[in-house]
């Protein structure tokens, strides 16, 4: 499209706040058992992630993999895109992630996942707290319905924040190939939210320079 | 335009206005035959607007569905929408503006023409927006409005304006389309939308307008007035800001004069009177406001005094 630069970040909202989060509603009343079941995959992806040691690693990735691959018809395709005509491009980058997860559960050595003491550990851990615990329940204290929690395994935002705690968690070679879509869709993410008035837009764009700093440092 | 010639302008147009050239009065549209409800009948005679290029009069304010409409699959909120569009046409109005880049919003409206059936009462208005193929965006529109032919299509923001702009004439001269117009908003590329009203036949034009963004009455309004462009305006409330940081203010004495009870209908009744414009398209979620916004089509209109005090007490408090 030739005449991106004539518009604002303003333009490009299309929906409200209210028929945002309704969508978490419908999808979490919907599809409740998948919703759930993805969140408790979640959980045990976290807590195999915590142990350091060679087991539980392939069951992380492949129920990451499985959790993306959810996400990206859940609430990607059967909610999101139609009231955000840039889904369509979005949702290749959420199919990739899957991709990768499964390639990287499928490579003779899959990558290691575990609590180090370090520095980047910490910062996994915390990340994974927030998109596990705090994030879903931000919008409570905000004065939504339960019934609209985003949760880990299928709102794109925890999941991503989440996933970007994984992977800081994890040892191996090109581990760092899963950061680049869970970083863009924070952006993307923290922009929807910031044209919304939404102070949580502030938490999505901190992950992603406390990830870039961390991977360059 | 200069100083002297804007206000050589305004005074003239404020002669118009007080000689009833801003259009007639009337309750219903004078192109589709459509049984009123009674609710409507008892429902003050709205402002009508005179489209220069045809003559076609159509009611003063319009209905936006940017945001608004875009409610994706969710049945509760397009009936919500349904129900705003039932109390738009009830009031006497006519025109809801829809755009491809507003999502939903375009498979809402066709929801609620159909819930409504209320295809004979819409003055149905939309927008081509695409580099690529604009026949085939405009299909694909037809099919979400579920309507046959379109009584305005508008370029988008000026974009493809080289191809989309002749293939919208073209449309006009085989007879599936009635009127042609362009869009922008923010009070961009505007030097870009004044070439295009100089150099094309234009029926309508759309830009942002409102007490608070008032460039485009310098320039374009005249411009719009002097070459028969019919004005739609959007963003009349700035995307509701306007209203929300009026929300709690005391509405200026002269309200009651003009016979204005909301911010929103002060501000409504400012942009509907000036001569140039034709219809403001405020978007709203709520049955309430678009009957509130539509009674802003009724009764008194500022003059240019007037219009200058409404314009100087909203930059104050905002």
């Amino acid at each position: 499209m030739s005449d991106w630069w004539s518009y604002g970040l303003a333009d490009l909202l299309l929906f409200s706040p209210r028929v945002y989060y309704r969508l978490f509603e419908t999808m979490n009343t919907t599809w409740w058992v998948v919703v759930i079941s993805a969140f408790v995959a979640g959980l045990i992806a976290s807590g195999f992630a915590m142990r350091h040691g060679h087991r539980g690693n392939r069951v992380i990735l492949v129920l990451l993999s499985v959790i993306w691959a959810w996400m990206s018809y859940g609430f990607l395709w059967q909610y999101y895109r139609p009231i955000n005509w840039a889904v369509p491009y979005l949702l290749p980058g959420f199919v990739l992630q899957a991709v990768l997860l499964a390639v990287f559960a499928a490579r003779p050595l899959p990558l290691r996942f575990g609590w180090r003491g370090d520095l980047t550990s910490a910062i996994g851990v915390g990340f994974m707290v927030c998109a596990f615990l705090i994030y879903p329940f931000v919008g409570v204290l905000e004065g939504r319905e339960l019934v609209q929690a985003e949760l880990f395994g299928s709102a794109p935002d925890p999941t991503a924040l989440g996933m970007l705690g994984f992977t800081l968690m994890a040892r191996g070679t090109w581990r760092w190939l899963l950061l680049p879509v869970p970083l863009i869709w924070c952006v993307v993410s923290a922009a929807t939210l910031w044209v919304m008035d939404q102070q949580i837009a502030v938490v999505m764009l901190t992950a992603v320079w406390v990830t870039i700093i961390l991977r360059l440092a | 335009m200069s100083d002297f010639d804007r206000r050589k302008f305004l005074k003239s147009a404020g002669a118009v206005a007080a000689l009833g050239g801003l259009g007639v009065f009337g309750t219903g549209a004078n192109r589709h035959a459509f049984a009123q409800t009674g609710a409507a009948k008892d429902l003050p005679r709205i402002i009508q607007k005179t489209i220069p290029s045809s003559g076609e009069t159509i009611p003063a304010v319009g209905l936006g569905s940017w945001i608004t409409f875009n409610v994706g699959n969710d049945i509760e909120l397009r009936d919500q929408c349904a129900d705003v569009m039932s109390a738009f046409f009830d009031a006497g109005g006519r025109m809801i503006d829809s755009s491809p880049m507003y999502g939903s919003a375009q498979d809402v409206i066709g929801y609620g023409l159909d819930k409504l059936g209320a295809r004979d009462r819409v003055f149905s208005t939309d927008k081509v927006w695409t580099a690529g193929d604009g026949a085939e965006q405009i299909a694909e529109t037809s099919d979400r409005w579920k309507v046959a032919e379109f009584d305005l299509l508008q370029v988008h923001n000026l974009l493809g304006i080289n191809e989309n702009l002749p293939l919208l004439f073209r449309m006009k001269d085989a007879g599936q389309l009635r009127y042609v117009g362009v869009t922008t908003s923010h009070g961009r590329r505007t030097e870009d939308l004044i070439a295009v009203m100089k150099n094309e036949r234009l029926d309508f034009v759309q830009v942002t307008y409102n007490p608070i963004d008032r460039k485009v009455e310098d320039y374009l309004l005249p411009l719009a007035y002097d070459r028969g462009i019919a004005v739609i305006v959007n963003r009349p409330f700035r995307g509701g800001s306007l209203i929300e940081r009026l929300a709690g203010q005391p509405l200026p004495e002269f309200a009651r004069d003009l016979e204005a009870k909301s911010w929103a209908q002060l501000i409504l009744k400012y942009l509907i009177s000036h001569p140039a414009v034709t219809c403001p398209i405020p978007a709203t979620t709520k049955p309430a406001h678009v009957v509130e916004n539509m009674a802003a089509a009724s009764g008194l209109l500022p003059d240019d005094k007037m219009r200058e005090q409404i314009a100087g007490v909203i930059g104050v408090l905002i």
